[in-house]
């Protein structure tokens, strides 16, 4: 503890130069802002109350400065996060939070302003979990009135996942390998700039990309048994998009054209013998693998064009349509050079060595379309009116060449030419009514129908009739009611009852009813209540499934604001039921048995605000709480993450804070994924 | 099997209703008066409005977007920003009766979007405001925006974590499911709801974005599940990722529907080969050899590793 409280001195200090000239000649501050984990507001509508954003002695002092000298206002935090265990599965830990000890900048949030408005006349830069935590972000935009707007955005993602509870077929072994975990990290970065936005002509570019890369655990699959195998991958998508929107009073079009890039690269191998997951001999003789060179070469491209258009022909119609059409195509280069002492049991053939080389294709024109129209016979009355469509047909065209070797001789060479095809039509019509019975009481009620097919190909057929055609047809009635008896009171309520004679699966929405119920009250001026409830029920009578699945939520919400702001609560709580059956039938032996999955959870959240005396008579503040969840059922789980902070002002401009929090994270079925961690931060606070 | 006669006469029946609909709209409709009689026509001019509402007018015409209002003639509103909105307030000025002056806050959420929607009707953001969730279960833009505040572009959140605060205040099901472990990382404000969630509604279901013209918004980031794959698997185009994924959080690995993988895939691969369409539904039951005492066959994904779509393998294996 002690070294922790002098390591945490230390990293303050070290931290506290850094942005010391941040703080430095900091004016009077024109905004105050709110820290991070402030509670949520009431959910009432958006008040009028003056903002915070501004005073008029703020605006005044910023108004007094020089033109053309930037006006700055913002905040920076940095800090030391120490992380202590976790205690139980890293792995887990590393899965589900991955949190690290280090240097952090927890946020950077600056408000700029441009008086003299040459180049820009605002920008906001903001930036959040720098310092190697799995979730880095950036945003900046900037924007001159009428002239351009410019968008900035960066997000690093670190992803892994490692849980043998999700694939290991060795763990009756004792081996805790989870054959599909990664270890990746993906970048999202993109730039959008308009150009004369509010104009009648608005032309925008937007240049985004989409990278991962990393290294996978997975497996080479070769007949009678499963070898688990090292790979590194890496992909990455470009688009491209450019537009024009087209805007006067009445009438609003906008042309988009695109261009995606895709590349996908995957390389596998395995040490020098790997005996996979099958340790059971076959036909006398043990399988294994002595080396791999498997990789996958995917390039892809497709372009897309989008229109739409809306309008407002008269006083009492709106109407609007859409047209998007994209051309998806992926050519694939796949090679594999594997050696070991393999088996094709078909033919009860054993081999040395195999070369496994594919050629493929595929293309996926998609369109969809839309249109619909909003009418207001008189003032109370709406009618709504929409049609939809999505035609999907994607064709694939593999030519795949397999040599089978022993030793040097090739003991069996066979070339195959696969051909798929996989197509949807979709629709749907919709009209609903809404109806105002008075200023506080909305009635709707509709009706939607939705039909399509569906088919799935790959030919030449192998083993059984294996042509999938479906169709779907769906009557669905809707109904809804909101009721706003005053401004502290809101009350609304929605069904849906639906009726199929078809889907494309056994457990899509078939005989379903929807319900939903959501209340919020305001009980006092500080204080307010909300409840939420939904349900919905889906039934499949089709023989063989019997589907029966519940999903049911409540919720209720209490927020404490009280005038003063010294204390201020927010709290969740919701309860949560899945139940699911349906029948299947056991691969080994066609008989019918029943699967069945249930749930029931309680998860909580919520966080107290306190307004403590600090130092020199600025005020600290105390935030705590947490969130919780505990499941029962098909897995059950708890999950514990209480946390407290304070902050204390230590200058006008500077504050020190302290964070905890606690992961603790439990399976009862799984005891060896379970962690508990605990994370402590201290850092700095600059405002100006 | 789907009465083709019956469905055509059906959408001829809803197409005749909906022009029904609309012609007897145009015949009924009146030109809806945006300010009741009530109120009075005379305005007043925003120098009046800022006598007793200083800060408000301060920080509309400061930075606030609609500053424009009061300043370009070509909107109609030239020094009337406030009764471009709130309507004439001379009625209201003269005698400081509230009852003389429109609220937005104060209509119903259909009038209170008219007044929005007399200059935002037709931008990108609201082209499907028509079909709106939001707007059919009668939230009004003023629940979310707040149109008196000081600052470009913030008439409404814009920060990773007020958005998501944003959303949560009436989303209570949806923020407690965020709490689930295995989940996107909306609590971490890595994420917001808008990158999957378009609040003016779109056609899509469940008000989704779309990457790249029409495809789901979870292509943005997952982009090596976009394909098109030489051998798709047919729900992930059919039915999208939320077939077997909870696309919020779940307490299973993977965000997935069930605890168990081969619980996902066998409760659609339990149908025996049939020729007929319609006698069942997609997804037929695996060979025999699939004996799911042994733990090989516990995991389909073990071997079906590609499930999301193949490149070169029609069973999906590599």
């Amino acid at each position: 503890m002690r070294r922790l409280l002098i390591s945490a001195g230390i990293a303050a200090g070290v931290i506290g130069m850094l942005p010391l000239a941040f703080a430095q000649q900091a004016p009077v501050p024109a905004v105050s802002p709110a820290p991070a984990t402030t509670p949520a507001a009431p959910a009432s509508p958006a008040s009028d109350a003056t903002p915070a954003t501004s005073t008029p002695i703020a605006s005044a002092a910023a108004e007094a400065r020089p033109a053309g000298e930037y006006r700055i206002t913002g905040s920076l935090d940095v800090g030391y996060r120490w992380l202590d265990g976790p205690g139980g599965s890293f792995e887990t830990y590393r899965s589900v939070v991955n949190l690290g000890s280090g240097v952090k900048l927890i946020g950077l949030d600056l408000a700029i302003a441009n008086p003299s408005r040459k180049w820009f006349e605002n920008a906001h830069i903001r930036a959040f979990n720098w310092g190697n935590d799995p979730y880095a972000t950036f945003h900046a935009d900037a924007e001159k009135s009428r002239i351009y707007r410019l968008n900035v955005d960066y997000r690093g993602i670190s992803y892994f996942n490692n849980l043998p509870s999700y694939a290991d077929p060795l763990l009756a072994k004792g081996i805790t390998l989870n054959e599909q975990s990664f270890d990746t990290h993906r970048r999202l970065s993109s730039v959008r700039l308009e150009i004369l936005p509010g104009r009648a002509f608005t032309p925008y570019v937007s240049a985004e990309r989409d990278a991962r890369s990393g290294s996978v655990v997975t497996v080479f699959h070769s007949d009678n048994n499963d070898y688990p195998v090292a790979g590194v991958t890496r992909d990455s998508t470009n688009l491209v998009r450019a537009g024009v929107r087209i805007s006067f009073r009445r009438v609003r079009a906008t042309l988009e054209e695109g261009y995606t890039n895709f590349r996908n690269d995957q390389s596998d191998s395995t040490g020098p013998t790997n005996y996979g997951n099958t340790s059971v001999q076959t036909l006398g003789q043990t399988l294994d693998l002595t080396s791999l060179a498997q990789s996958y070469g995917i390039r892809g491209n497709s372009h897309y064009t989008k229109a739409d258009f809306t309008a407002s022909p008269f006083s009492w119609a709106d109407i609007y349509a859409q047209f998007t059409y994209t051309t998806p195509h992926t050519t694939v280069n796949y090679t594999q050079y594997d050696t070991g002492s393999l088996v094709l049991l078909n033919q009860v053939l054993f081999f040395s060595g195999q070369q496994y080389l594919v050629n493929a294709t595929a293309s996926f024109p998609h369109t969809t379309a839309n249109a619909g129209w909003e009418i207001r016979p008189y003032r109370r009355v709406r009618i709504l009116q929409s049609f939809q469509t999505d035609r999907m047909t994607n064709t694939g065209s593999a030519a795949q060449a397999d040599t089978l070797l022993a030793g040097t001789a090739t003991v069996s060479q066979t070339a195959l030419a696969l051909a798929s095809t996989l197509g949807m039509d979709s629709s749907q019509v919709d009209i609903s009514i809404l109806f105002d019975a008075g200023r506080k009481f909305t009635l709707r009620g509709g009706y939607r129908y939705v039909w399509g097919n569906a088919n799935d190909v790959v030919s030449p057929q192998e083993g059984l009739y294996t042509i999938a055609s479906e169709k779907l047809q769906r009557n669905i009635g809707m109904g809804a009611v909101s009721w706003r008896p005053s401004q502290k009171v809101l009350l609304s309520g929605d069904a849906e009852v639906g009726t199929s004679a078809g889907t494309y699966f056994r457990t899509s929405l078939y005989d379903y009813q929807k319900v939903r119920a959501m209340g919020r009250y305001k009980l006092l001026k500080s204080w307010q209540i909300s409840g939420d409830f939904r349900i919905l029920m889906n039934r499949n009578p089709l023989a063989g499934s019997s589907y029966h699945f519940l999903s049911r939520q409540e919720s209720a919400t209490l927020t404490w604001l009280p005038s003063g702001k010294k204390l201020s609560v927010d709290a969740t709580w919701e309860h949560c039921t899945y139940q699911s059956t349906v029948s299947y039938l056991i691969p080994q032996l066609l008989v019918g048995a029943d699967s069945v999955y249930s749930e029931d959870c309680h998860r909580i959240s919520g966080m107290l605000n306190a307004t403590l005396r600090g130092l020199h008579k600025r005020a600290a503040t105390l935030e705590a709480g947490g969130a919780a969840v505990i499941t029962t059922g098909s897995r059950p789980t708890t999950d514990y993450q209480p946390t407290a902070r304070l902050t204390a002002p230590l200058t006008k401009n500077v504050a020190a804070f302290g964070e905890w929090r606690y992961y603790g994270f439990g399976e009862s079925f799984y005891q060896y994924e379970s962690f508990r961690a605990h994370l402590v931060t201290v850092g700095l606070r600059f405002t100006r | 099997m789907p009465n083709i006669d019956l469905v055509r006469r059906r959408n001829f029946a809803l197409c005749g209703v909906a022009a029904f609909l609309f012609i007897s709209g145009g015949l009924q409709a009146q030109r809806p008066t945006t300010v009741p009689k009530a109120f009075g026509d005379e305005y007043a001019g925003s120098a009046t409005c800022q006598i007793c509402h200083e800060d408000n007018f301060n920080n509309v015409t400061k930075t606030n977007p609609h500053r424009v209002v009061e300043t370009d003639k070509k909107l109609g509103f030239a020094d009337h920003v406030c009764e471009s909105c709130h309507g004439p307030g001379a009625k209201h000025a003269s005698t400081g009766d509230v009852a003389f002056i429109r609220s937005p806050l104060k209509l119903s959420p259909g009038e209170a979007d008219k007044i929005c929607l007399n200059c935002h009707a037709n931008q990108q953001t609201h082209l499907g405001l028509i079909q709106n969730s939001h707007s059919k279960f009668a939230i009004a833009c003023v629940s979310c925006h707040k149109m008196h505040v000081n600052g470009g572009a913030l008439l409404v959140a814009r920060k990773n974590a007020d958005v998501n605060q944003l959303c949560e205040s009436c989303h209570a099901n949806v923020k407690a499911q965020f709490l689930m472990p295995y989940r996107h990382k909306i609590p971490e404000n890595a994420m917001t709801c808008t990158d999957c969630h378009n609040p003016h509604g779109i056609p899509r279901q469940g008000m989704q974005q779309s990457f790249a013209g029409s495809e789901p918004p979870c292509l943005t980031c997952h982009g090596d599940k976009r394909g098109p794959f030489t051998f798709e698997h047919a729900p992930v185009k059919f039915e999208g990722c939320t077939a077997c994924h909870e696309q919020h959080g779940s307490a299973n690995p993977r965000m997935l529907i069930r605890h168990e993988v081969r619980q996902v895939c066998l409760e659609c691969h339990a149908n025996m080969p049939t020729s007929t369409p319609g006698v069942n539904a997609m997804g037929v039951v695996p060979p025999a050899f699939h004996d799911l005492r042994s733990a090989r066959y516990q995991n389909c994904t073990i071997c079906h590793q590609k499930i999301h779509g193949s490149y070169v393998d029609r069973n999906l294996l590599k």
